[in-house]
């Protein structure tokens, strides 16, 4: 869901994500390197992300990755329960202390 | 299909792959040297941060669907060149998983068709086969009378349908020469009961009743190829049966089979009769003359219920009818599955073939296994080699499993191929015996049974090393290079178990063959009371007509006339010496289809009461006075019948050792007198002489009473004939058939052999299983000898570093050579031992194909592991010898 978020902000490269996520959330979640580019595949795979060649800032190719419209569903679909699950613990949380 | 054509865009996917992860490598690497690291330090943080690339481009390959068809192709292209590479081991390999999945192939097909495949008639399982009983005289299956049929058929209530078969040779004329063939005789709804269809015409049905032999003739495809072929204009033409005219009315499809015992191949003829009127006796209870019934329960009746039912009706029988069925014989009905009664005594045989077979396929994988593994610890390094390249474990399993896979598969192919290959040479080696053989075919149940076998020895001897495979830690490995100073302990360990199951195994089965060969050596041995050598035998059969008026062999005077002229005959071709006619020949009893076949009979003995008659009964053989000279016989006591021993004089009998023990254990037989049957009205036969025991019923079968009689006194229509000649009966066979039709040119001569191929013919299934059984024991252990060898051959390669530095420190070339026999030995004891102990505890399945050996034949448990220790020694001296010839100088520098 990660990535997706970040995907959806738009086109992005493979380093550019890593980097992104470890900025947003402040180094707290360091997702390892080398797990990304899997899990970058298998959202491809699932054709949730589209992906193409461009140049990048630093004028090398790089392969930049985009949100699909299903992707971009997929997202609503997570965030939707992302939120139900978050606000559950929540309210479980605040009743329980 | 995307991840089809995936597959063959694979290149550009891997170039994009490559330069999107080295693009990422660049990126960090600048945004790192910019944060002030210097270059180096900067390339090599990113590489960490990033992890190992290889494994990285791997999982991303994983995502891929169809990732799974490319690793397949891969691991299959790469098993085949790994198999291309080391001929030797593949060919050995397949050569010997050929050689267990064709066996196992080739008996399962066997199994199939006699013990699995149901019978090939509508619901087979409402067959059953009926048997009419006396054990109170210890007789089974005794023959039933006309009154009987009535009382299955109508007052018995489960039955649908009841018939008696009547199976026996029959004599076809009207070619050029008059020929026996096999036929069999039902009632008229026989065919409806089995539920045939015929291929032309049609079959009996009720409106063909008559109350005698029909006058018509069913014929099998078989008979109508050969004898008509296969015109289809053969209805309404006459077949000459026993020198009765037959109009055929129909051809049986060409799968059908008579389902019962047949002298020899299958029956062609099928008549049929109401069995009440002649040739058949008045329809009373007390003519029992019907054998074999065959019925086919009620739908919804179990044959529990008909059981019951018959047991009880048996009863009111008995008490109905006091004089017909006499209390002390318990006279009762008893119904087993047809199936059952078919397949026999063959089942046990099949079942100890089958679990052989299954043996030497494990041994087979076992070996490889163990092959496997030496290879595998060579292939140490490459493992190390490609983890490190990236390749996950699993990923090395399942390529390791795929080589195994491909060779099992490979071989397992070969296996079928040969089976079928070699299908109709190998069934010629099935004993005759063995019912259902024509329906042996090599079918998808064999196929997938054969596939089955192969799979589970690919994943048995695929599984080990490969697991093995991937343990061993990373870096040693690589560092080691493969010249490692000794082999991994886990590998060691690993492959010992494999050589002690491999031992075990061989064993069990050499312990099989042991006894089953002693049991063909003491049958061989065995001495049959007579002397078979210079004996020629011919069977023949004389008609009978339908009409008994028209009969020429009708009653006794006739045939003996018969008789006396046959034997005038024989004696004058010259090179005979003497001639003599039997209606049993001997070793061929046991076998009920044989001809002359006799069921016991049940017997009076003067002065002694009928209700102390238990187990009154014996054989009845007709013999003319030269028999027991021609077999060289000895004649004990009193005398033997002479001419004048014919119809009308007092009948007289000779009877052998065992009988004169069990019924005369105290008083002298000679002069008593007994009498077949329980009609009181027929008159004494005394007993005039006594022999010794002659093996009438088969080389294994020992203790059954006989009764000689006088074959011009009484006498049947099927016949043997013995001669005492120098002549082999290949050379008699012409001047016999000739001899016999210039008498009746309708007679038919069968089965012309010497006494020693018909001994030698009684032994047929038990060679057969003794051969194949002791072939399968033999290549064990080939097989394990090599296992031994192979390993101590491994092991003296791998540690000559260590032998010479034991050398050079000191040890004697004794000290090194005892040191590997001792681990050759140490593996042979335990593997023998656990495998005496699992054959002693299997043995007694043998029990019933046993002949004069216990199933736990010290000799056997005593030959076999001293014999298999010294090969195992054997096997073990070779390598270790070897490891004495190890140069020290030469083993430690290369070290």
């Amino acid at each position: 869901m990660l990535i997706l978020k970040v995907v959806a902000m738009g086109p992005i490269h493979g380093y550019a994500i890593s980097k992104r996520i470890a900025q947003i959330s402040k180094d707290m979640l360091r997702i390892q390197q080398g797990s990304l580019y899997p899990a970058l595949h298998r959202l491809e795979n699932r054709k949730w992300l589209a992906a193409d060649w461009r140049e990048a800032e630093s004028g090398r190719e790089a392969k930049f990755y985009t949100l699909t419209p299903a992707g971009k569903k997929q997202l609503e679909v997570e965030e939707l329960d992302w939120e139900r699950l978050s606000t559950a613990i929540g309210l479980v949380l605040r009743t329980v202390l | 299909m995307n991840w089809l054509l995936d597959l063959f865009r694979r290149n550009s996917h891997e170039r994009c792959l490559d330069s999107e992860l080295r693009f990422h490598l660049e990126q960090q690497t600048r945004d790192n040297i910019a944060a002030g690291m210097n270059p180096e330090v900067a390339r090599r943080q990113a590489a960490i941060d990033l992890g190992g690339l290889e494994q990285i481009k791997e999982e991303c390959r994983d995502t891929r669907r169809g990732a799974w068809l490319g690793y397949l192709s891969q691991d299959l292209r790469f098993g085949l060149r790994m198999l291309r590479k080391s001929p030797t081991f593949t060919t050995i390999a397949v050569l010997t998983l050929a050689l267990g999945v064709g066996a196992n192939t080739a008996i399962f097909s066997i199994v199939n068709a006699v013990l699995l495949r149901s019978l090939p008639y509508r619901d087979p399982d409402r067959l059953v086969r009926i048997f009419f009983n006396e054990p109170g005289v210890g007789l089974r299956d005794v023959k039933f009378s006309k009154p009987e049929l009535d009382d299955l058929q109508t007052r018995a209530g489960v039955f649908e349908d009841a018939t008696p078969i009547a199976e026996g040779s029959e004599i076809l004329t009207g070619a050029e020469k008059p020929e026996r063939v096999e036929g069999v005789n039902g009632s008229f709804s026989y065919f409806s009961m089995l539920g045939v269809i015929p291929q032309i015409g049609r079959l009996y049905g009720p409106q063909d009743f008559t109350p005698g032999f029909a006058p018509e003739a069913v014929i099998s495809d078989s008979l109508w190829r050969r004898a008509y072929g296969a015109d289809p204009n053969v209805l309404g033409r006459t077949i000459w049966i026993d020198n009765d005219p037959l109009t055929i009315i129909g051809v049986l499809p060409r799968g059908f089979r008579h389902p019962g015992p047949t002298v020899s191949g299958d029956a062609e003829v099928f008549g049929a009769a109401g069995f009440s009127a002649d040739p058949f006796p008045q329809p009373i209870r007390g003519n029992r003359v019907l054998k074999n019934g065959i019925g086919r329960l009620k739908p919804g009746v179990t044959r529990e219920q008909a059981q019951a039912r018959l047991t009880a009706m048996a009863a009111q029988l008995r008490h109905d009818f006091p004089t017909d069925y006499p209390p002390q014989a318990q006279w009762t009905i008893e119904i087993q599955p047809l199936q059952d009664t078919l397949v026999g005594n063959v089942r046990p045989m099949l079942l100890v073939l089958l679990g052989a077979a299954i043996l030497i396929v494990f041994i087979v994988s076992l070996n490889i296994a163990n092959l496997l593994l030496a290879r595998a610890s060579g292939r140490q390094q490459e493992m190390a080699l490609r983890l490190a390249l990236g390749a996950s474990r699993g990923r090395m399993v399942r390529q390791m499993l795929t080589e195994s896979m491909l060779l099992s598969l490979i071989g397992g192919a070969a296996g079928i191929a040969t089976a079928v290959g070699t299908f109709s040479f190998i069934l010629r080696f099935v004993p005759p015996g063995v019912p259902r053989l024509n329906e042996v075919r090599i079918d998808w149940v064999v196929l997938a049974f054969a596939l089955l076998i192969s799979i589970l020895t690919g994943l048995v001897f695929g599984l080990a090393p490969a697991l093995n495979s991937t343990k061993g830690a990373l870096s040693p490995a690589l560092r080691e290079g493969g010249r490692g100073s000794g082999s991994g302990t886990k590998t060691g360990r690993m492959r010992d178990v494999l050589i002690v199951s491999e031992l075990a195994f061989a064993v069990v089965l050499m312990v099989g063959a042991g006894l089953l060969l002693r049991t063909l050596g003491n049958l061989l041995q065995e001495n049959p009371g007579f002397n078979p050598t210079q004996v020629v035998t011919a069977n023949m059969q004389l008609a009978t007509r339908n009409d008994p008026k028209t009969d020429p062999y009708l009653n006794i005077p006739r045939r003996a006339t018969f008789d006396r002229e046959l034997l005038r005959r024989m004696k004058a071709i010259p090179g005979v010496e003497l001639a003599a006619i039997t209606s049993a020949l001997p070793a061929t009893n046991s076998n009920p289809n044989a001809v002359g076949g006799l069921a016991n009979e049940s017997l009076a003995i003067e002065d002694r009461p009928v209700e102390s008659s238990q187990d009154l009964h014996a054989e009845r053989i007709r013999i003319s006075p030269d028999y027991f000279k021609v077999l060289q016989s000895a004649l004990l006591r009193g005398r033997s019948f002479t001419e004048g021993d014919e119809d009308g004089k007092p009948l007289v009998a000779i009877i052998d050792e065992s009988t004169a023990h069990r019924f005369w254990p105290t008083r002298d037989p000679l002069g008593r007198r007994v009498r077949f049957g329980r009609d009181p009205t027929k008159p004494w036969a005394t007993v005039v002489g006594i022999v010794k025991d002659i093996k009438s019923d088969g080389l294994d079968i020992d203790g059954v009473p006989h009764i000689y009689v006088s074959t011009y006194q009484d006498s049947s229509k099927r016949l043997s004939l013995v001669l005492r000649t120098s002549l082999p009966a290949t050379l008699l066979e012409p001047q016999i058939r000739n001899e016999i039709q210039s008498i009746d040119p309708g007679l038919p001569v069968f089965n012309v052999s010497s006494m020693n191929e018909v001994l030698d013919r009684s032994l047929a299934s038990r060679r057969f299983s003794a051969n194949l059984v002791g072939g399968f024991a033999g290549l064990a252990v080939l097989l394990a000898s090599i296992g031994i060898y192979g390993l101590l051959a491994y092991m003296v390669g791998q540690r000559s570093r260590e032998i010479g530095i034991r050398m050079a420190l000191g040890a004697q070339r004794d000290d090194i050579l005892r040191m590997f026999l001792r681990k050759g030995v140490a593996l042979a004891g335990v593997g023998i031992v656990a495998g005496l102990v699992f054959s002693a505890s299997t043995a007694s399945m043998l029990g019933s194909l046993l002949y004069g050996v216990r199933p736990h034949d010290p000799a056997v448990f005593l030959i076999v592991p001293l014999l298999l220790f010294t090969i195992a020694v054997l096997a073990s001296y070779l390598p270790a010898r070897r490891a004495t010839k190890v140069n020290p100088m030469i083993a430690l520098r290369e070290g």
